[in-house]
């Protein structure tokens, strides 16, 4: 094939100040080294073809920056949204329904066991009914709460546990009622066999799937946590943002070789608002990360632990109690307390260690007397099984429900106090990192269109110029 | 009914069970008589008390643990898979030792007599606050009965026992100190009285009261007829309604039907001194303690058959009258039925 000798192509000589542009230059075919065929079709022919083809890429990629950008801010938001508003408020709502059902049965068992005995000759029969409508309320607490919580997941495992409380809460009831019937005909051994069934109901059937929603809901706030704090999304959004601005800048100094001009309005407008987008959505991540962390590492952290430990004392509480129903001599409870009683420490890798070292200085405080009360509060259990174990019920029954009812009311109260103090933290940093967003993803959807017409309308004057 | 080719054609091993005393006659009974109608099926029984029955239930070392006690919650959360299934109703009579016994009335024989007692009077005989038979609070209940001028002498169960748990349930039911310094369970601590004996079983609180004059002490109804043959008394006790009623199969089955509609459906209930003019107050179930999952569906479905068996054939009366027990009532073998098909 024969080569044709082209003189080399200039770039347009920009008009002087008044004059009209001039006509673009006519155009001299040159012949090229052979190139693969779509190779050759793809590769923009000439600079008003390059020019073209700069201008449909920076439009896509505004375009893009603007979709993953806002797709980035959604995630984020929605995550930390859901978390601040939703997830953690399903938590506690989940933890009250376990503590809930729980306090039920031990106010109505306390109260059984001490005020529905024989009376001595001549004394009147304590009355149960203060007892019995704390325990009507703790009953109506968790309907409510289960009531909210029902819809909040869709797993099986889930919905099986939500049905199973609503169908063994009536029958628990129930139990009580037949026994509470009892005790009041003076029928003490029925009265009793049928709180043990009561309890056997609360213990094996409700407080386990009570325990089942309450580590779904934990889980989803674990999930938010994640998704809330995670890095992948705005790395890849940091990523293209500085891909944009090199290839705008890139893009900016080729023109500027071909044009004589070391700036084209519209790229500068595009690359300005894509810096400007970026970094506000650097600079919103970073402030709600840092709040995040807070209400994650000081809240939700130690709420979770608190949870979880007030869980355990009042099992621990729920076991003790109806050891001195059930007077099994069973080593099953004791031992159970034991462990639970470890996991909930105090001491290295236990839950109130977790709460009171996250870094909040509310829970310490409140956390104080709980640590310092929990081992004698155990050793009081512990000595109250061992009367059980030598058949002195009487003696366990008054060890259990006044000197470790003391106790645990201690332990209980400081947990309850720190669990509200990291759940205040928890919401007032999760709600401000949650806002940090604010109008954030509208702004990278403007600025990204911004960017697509100033990059179109930039590159179409240069454009103009040769037509 | 029990299907019994397909019952033959598996062969799962012997249905092993052991536990109370008090049923171990009736379920010899029941053993040889089942094992006599389906072929191909052995039934190992042995006593050893309720407390083993529960244990080697619940340790798997026996298929069926017997039990005048319903299980305690702590088994009950310890391993849930146990079952407490009523087969027969049992009741627990109070027995004394007491030579001399007559009534003022002429013409009436001491062995047709009961000494009232109520749950307060016992819980001061085995308390050591009254020590003679003839004490002005035993004599108020019993004007027209003679009482010998002899010491009592308390006897209870050394180890843990159902009977234990039924006897010391009527006494905190009946008596606010009792229950408040000693109450109730399948062991207690006993007052320490030295005149107070603890022999260890059925049998043994027979033949140990037997040769003590004066002794008072409790067994199941089953031993009845030993009891009265070495001339041991049978006591009639005070009832929820005050009432003193002696252990015959209209109070029992009276104070039973009084619980019925209150049993739940685990049938763990209680039937101590219920309300009720003649109603019997130490009544229980004999309960067969069986876990719900079996190493094999063989073994289910025999043990599942000869439970059924139990609380249909097995509760005729040819088995229960000769032990002194009641046949379950209608309503607590729906429920007994309910839990046997739960064993897979």
């Amino acid at each position: 094939m024969a080569a044709t000798i082209a003189t080399p192509q200039q770039p347009p000589t920009p008009p002087a100040p008044g004059q009209p542009a001039p006509p673009p230059p006519a155009r001299v075919h040159r012949a090229r080294p052979a190139r693969p065929g779509l190779v050759a079709m793809l590769t923009p022919q000439g600079t008003p073809a390059k020019m073209r083809a700069l201008m449909v890429f920076l439009v896509m990629l505004s375009l893009a920056w603007g979709a993953v950008g806002a797709w980035v801010v959604a995630t984020h938001a929605s995550a930390a949204d859901s978390l601040a508003r939703a997830d953690e408020a399903y938590s506690t709502d989940a933890q009250r329904l376990y503590l809930k059902i729980a306090d039920a049965d031990v106010t109505i068992t306390t109260s059984f066991l001490v005020d529905s005995q024989p009376v001595a000759p001549a004394a009147d029969r304590p009355s149960t009914l203060a007892a019995r409508q704390q325990f009507d309320q703790d009953i109506q607490d968790a309907g409510n709460y289960l009531a909210l919580l029902k819809n909040s997941n869709s797993d099986p495992r889930f919905t099986a546990a939500v049905a199973t409380i609503a169908s063994g809460l009536p029958r628990y009831v129930g139990a009580v009622t037949v026994a509470e019937a009892q005790y009041t005909q003076g029928i003490t051994p029925t009265g009793d066999s049928e709180m043990e069934v009561a309890s056997e109901e609360a213990h094996l059937t409700l407080l386990p799937a009570a325990r089942t929603i309450y580590q779904f809901e934990n889980d989803a706030v674990l999930a938010s946590s994640a998704e809330a704090t995670s890095l992948p999304a705005i790395i890849l959004a940091a990523g293209l943002a500085l891909i944009g601005v090199v290839l705008l800048v890139l893009g900016q100094r080729w023109l500027g070789r071909r044009t004589r001009r070391v700036f084209n309005r519209g790229l500068v407008i595009a690359t300005v608002a894509l810096v400007v987008s970026a970094a506000w959505l650097c600079v919103a991540f970073g402030l709600a990360r840092s709040d995040m962390s807070t209400a994650i590492g000081q809240g939700a952290n130690p709420a979770q632990a608190l949870a979880q430990a007030s869980i355990k004392v009042q099992q621990i509480r729920g076991d003790s109690i109806l050891n001195v129903i059930a007077r099994s001599g069973s080593t099953s409870l004791p031992a159970d307390a034991r462990a639970r009683a470890k996991e909930v420490g105090p001491g290295p890798g236990s839950l109130l260690d977790a709460a009171s070292t996250s870094g909040n200085p509310k829970v310490a405080s409140a956390l104080a007397k709980t640590i310092a009360a929990a081992p004698a509060w155990y050793a009081v259990n512990d000595k109250g099984y061992q009367l059980g174990d030598k058949y002195q019920y009487a003696d366990e029954q008054a060890s259990v429900l006044n000197t470790a009812g003391t106790g645990y009311a201690t332990v209980q109260d400081g947990i309850k106090r720190a669990l509200a103090a990291a759940l205040g933290t928890f919401n007032s940093a999760a709600s401000s990192g949650a806002s940090a967003y604010g109008q954030l993803e509208a702004l990278i959807i403007i600025a990204s269109l911004l960017m697509a017409g100033a990059s179109a309308w930039g590159l179409s004057r240069r454009l103009a110029e040769y037509r | 009914m029990p299907d019994t080719g397909k019952a033959a054609s598996v062969s799962p091993g012997p249905v092993k069970e052991d536990g109370s005393g008090l049923l171990l006659p009736l379920m010899q009974q029941w053993a040889a008589a089942y094992q006599g109608q389906v072929q191909g099926v052995t039934v190992q029984v042995d006593g050893g008390g309720s407390t083993k029955g529960i244990n080697d239930a619940s340790s798997g070392a026996v298929d069926l643990g017997a039990s005048d006690a319903y299980l305690s919650s702590g088994d009950v959360l310890k391993n849930p898979t146990l079952l407490n299934i009523p087969l027969v109703v049992s009741a627990q009579s109070v027995i004394y030792n007491l030579p001399g016994l007559k009534s003022r009335q002429p013409g009436i024989s001491a062995a047709g007599l009961h000494v009232q007692l109520s749950g307060s009077l016992l819980a001061a005989m085995y308390s050591g606050a009254i020590t003679m038979w003839n004490d002005s609070h035993i004599q108020a209940l019993n004007g027209d009965l003679v009482l010998p001028a002899i010491k009592i002498a308390p006897l209870h169960r050394k180890s843990g026992s159902g009977d234990t748990f039924l006897f010391t349930s009527y006494l905190s039911t009946q008596d606010y100190n009792w229950n408040k310094q000693v109450g109730y369970g399948t062991q207690v601590v006993w007052p320490d009285l030295r005149t107070a004996q603890a022999p260890d079983g059925s049998a043994p609180m027979i033949a140990q009261c037997a040769q003590t004059p004066g002794c008072v002490g409790y067994n199941g109804v089953s031993y009845l007829s030993q009891e009265l043959s070495k001339g041991l008394g049978e006591a009639a006790l005070q009832n929820g309604g005050g009432h003193f009623t002696a252990p015959t199969p209209k109070t029992i089955q009276a104070e039973v039907n009084k619980f019925v509609a209150i049993t739940p459906p685990n049938e763990t209930i209680a039937m101590i001194a219920g309300p009720g003019g003649d109603t019997y107050p130490l009544v229980n179930c004999e309960y067969a303690i069986v876990s719900t999952h079996q190493p094999s569906a063989a073994t289910a479905k025999q043990l599942r058959d000869f439970l059924t068996w139990v609380i249909t054939a097995g509760n005729a009366g040819s088995f229960v009258n000769s032990v002194n027990f009641q046949p379950l009532p209608p309503d607590l073998r729906k429920l007994s039925a309910t839990q046997i098909g739960l064993i897979r």
